[in-house]
């Protein structure tokens, strides 16, 4: 029986992150070899690919995607955290806003993201922030905040209120508090939502596709731009290659702290 | 004391209350009113009122209609698929995770990978040439279906969006699977309840809400799907991938018509929200 569910574990393991191993397979191979042997085995392994991703950087500049990746997706990610760790104590601690706050952004999640997509097109067309990684934060931080707040929330209702009542008692305003004593409790929550948020934020494709063109490309846009442009030819390897090294940051993130992400997704899927 | 916790308490919330006004409330005033008017790229700044004239034109739209069923087909059959095998996996490989929790890191690592990358390595596995699912399929059986064609691309990212995303359903389902009380799965044993009246009796209908809610956002995200159909199949198979989202996209950015998708976004989000409130009721009504 046991014999079976390893079996089980490992059919399930290697069909749901086939797509990742095939790749990461295919970018250790030649051209040549990648039109004469589709397997999953390599003959020769190469580094060629790797190489060249970084030579072509005049058409295809993938540490400025990587960059722009980044950049974007701790802006947007961080700046949910601070939107939303204030709100999410008021939330639980003073009830203000529980009514109507609370489910209007965790419903969020349930509204296809196109809706927004467009207006906010025109309305970055005009002031200015269409292409820019400032731009492309400020609706990432948007894409996060449903999950990040039903996080916060989540957490802050834990942290006993005795805390509070007792620094009250020595007199700290509510700011001082937030700042002194729930702030540091609330630090491994904080943390873990970060973690979550930017990689939701790395992921996220529609708004930069629609979003950004040129300047503020992020990976996952990069990544297609590569295949629509080669039109027929397109070089496999180094798109494969390309690919792998655009899932890494958030495969690595997934990978360490696969536990605390586990929990909060549950957590945070049950209670939004 | 009172009056201070409630000035604190608007204090807190202002920030993201007018970040909220500023990059949703702004955007949905916008929709509104183009969705009433005709408007091109060059008229942006004067609308001009035409009633409901896009909203016509959007549900007479034989395409409109194609992309919205599309939508529902794949977001019920990925949500079934999903929440069925989340939960076997989660219920038969639960004696292995407990004991060794990283299996689980394995589980979950495909929902760490960006859906459009993920289209995009099916491009290239799916590959006739150099794909290596056809080439496995040429090597042992002869012959291999096109799985983008029209016949098979509805199939075809049915099984890669289920592929990624049933980790999800198995790690929601696991947790609410391990939180049962052992005792209470004992207290059954010894009453005599084998593994098959366990899990109808005790364990499913403990986890009955969780079911439901996993069942809603695997629906939700399946249904409001852009990213991986958008970079595997495009719009390709002759339009009979097109999901709503990316009709809406399509709408705006090929066909440059704005009010017309700005009204089917519209719709969308009335979709969006008469979902959202049945789903409130029926939860309403178990809590």
């Amino acid at each position: 029986m046991n014999l079976l569910r390893w079996l089980v574990f490992a059919i399930a393991a290697f069909a749901m992150n086939f797509p990742v191993l095939s790749t990461l397979v295919t970018s250790f191979k030649s051209e040549a070899e990648i039109a004469s042997n589709p397997s999953l085995w390599i003959h020769s392994p190469t580094l060629a690919n790797y190489l060249d991703v970084f030579r072509i950087s005049d058409r295809f500049d993938i540490l400025h995607y990587l960059w722009n990746s980044f950049a974007s997706s701790i802006l947007g990610a961080g700046l949910s955290l601070l939107l939303a760790f204030p709100a999410a104590y008021g939330l639980v601690r003073f009830g203000t806003g529980r009514k109507w706050l609370l489910p209007l952004v965790a419903n969020l999640r349930a509204i296809p993201l196109i809706v927004f997509a467009i207006p906010l097109y025109l309305v970055y067309a005009r002031v200015g922030l269409l292409d820019t990684r400032l731009g492309l934060a400020l609706i990432l931080c948007i894409v996060n905040l449903p999950l990040v707040l039903v996080l916060l929330v989540a957490a802050l209702r834990d942290l006993p209120v005795e805390l509070d009542e007792a620094a009250r008692v020595d007199g700290a305003s509510t700011f001082t508090l937030l700042w002194r004593i729930i702030l540091p409790l609330a630090a491994p929550a904080l943390a873990t939502t970060m973690v979550l948020g930017f990689v939701y934020a790395w992921n996220e494709f529609l708004f930069a596709l629609m979003l950004t063109t040129r300047n503020a490309v992020t990976t996952t846009v990069g990544a297609s731009f590569f295949f629509a442009a080669s039109g027929g030819g397109v070089r496999w390897g180094i798109a494969a290659a390309v690919m792998v090294l655009s899932v890494l940051p958030p495969m690595v993130l997934g990978l360490l702290l696969y536990r605390r992400i586990g929990r909060s997704l549950a957590a945070g899927a049950v209670k939004g | 004391m009172q009056s201070r916790h409630l000035r604190d308490g608007r204090i807190l919330l202002a920030p993201l209350t007018i970040f909220l006004l500023a990059m949703l409330g702004l955007p949905l005033v916008v929709d509104l009113i183009y969705s009433v008017s005709r408007v091109e790229f060059r008229t942006i700044l004067s609308p001009e009122f035409v009633g409901l004239a896009n909203y016509r034109s959007a549900l007479t739209s034989e395409s409109y209609w194609q992309a919205a069923w599309f939508s529902l087909r794949f977001g019920l059959a990925c949500a079934v698929a999903q929440l069925l095998l989340g939960l076997f996996l989660a219920i038969f490989l639960a004696p292995l995770i407990d004991r060794r929790p990283w299996l689980l890191a394995f589980l979950m690592l495909p929902m760490m990978v960006a859906p459009a990358l993920v289209g995009l390595m099916y491009r290239l596995i799916l590959h006739e040439f150099v794909g290596v699912v056809p080439w496995f399929m040429f090597t042992y059986f002869g012959d291999s279906p096109s799985f983008l064609g029209p016949d098979n691309a509805f199939r075809t990212l049915v099984v890669v969006e289920v592929l990624q995303w049933t980790p999800f359903a198995l790690l929601i389902l696991y947790s609410a699977y391990a939180a049962i009380p052992k005792d209470v799965r004992e207290a059954a044993s010894i009453d005599g309840a084998g593994p098959w009246q366990r899990l109808w009796r005790i364990d499913l209908p403990l986890m009955a809400p969780v079911l439901g809610a996993t069942f809603f956002i695997r629906f939700i995200d399946s249904f409001r799907v852009f990213d991986n159909v958008y970079t595997l199949t495009g719009a390709g198979a002759g339009g009979a991938t097109t999901t709503m989202s990316i009709w809406v996209y399509e709408a705006f950015f090929k066909s440059g018509d704005i009010g017309r998708a700005v009204a089917a976004s519209m719709l969308l989000l009335i979709a969006a929200w008469v979902v959202l409130s049945i789903v409130h009721r029926l939860s309403e009504r178990r809590a």
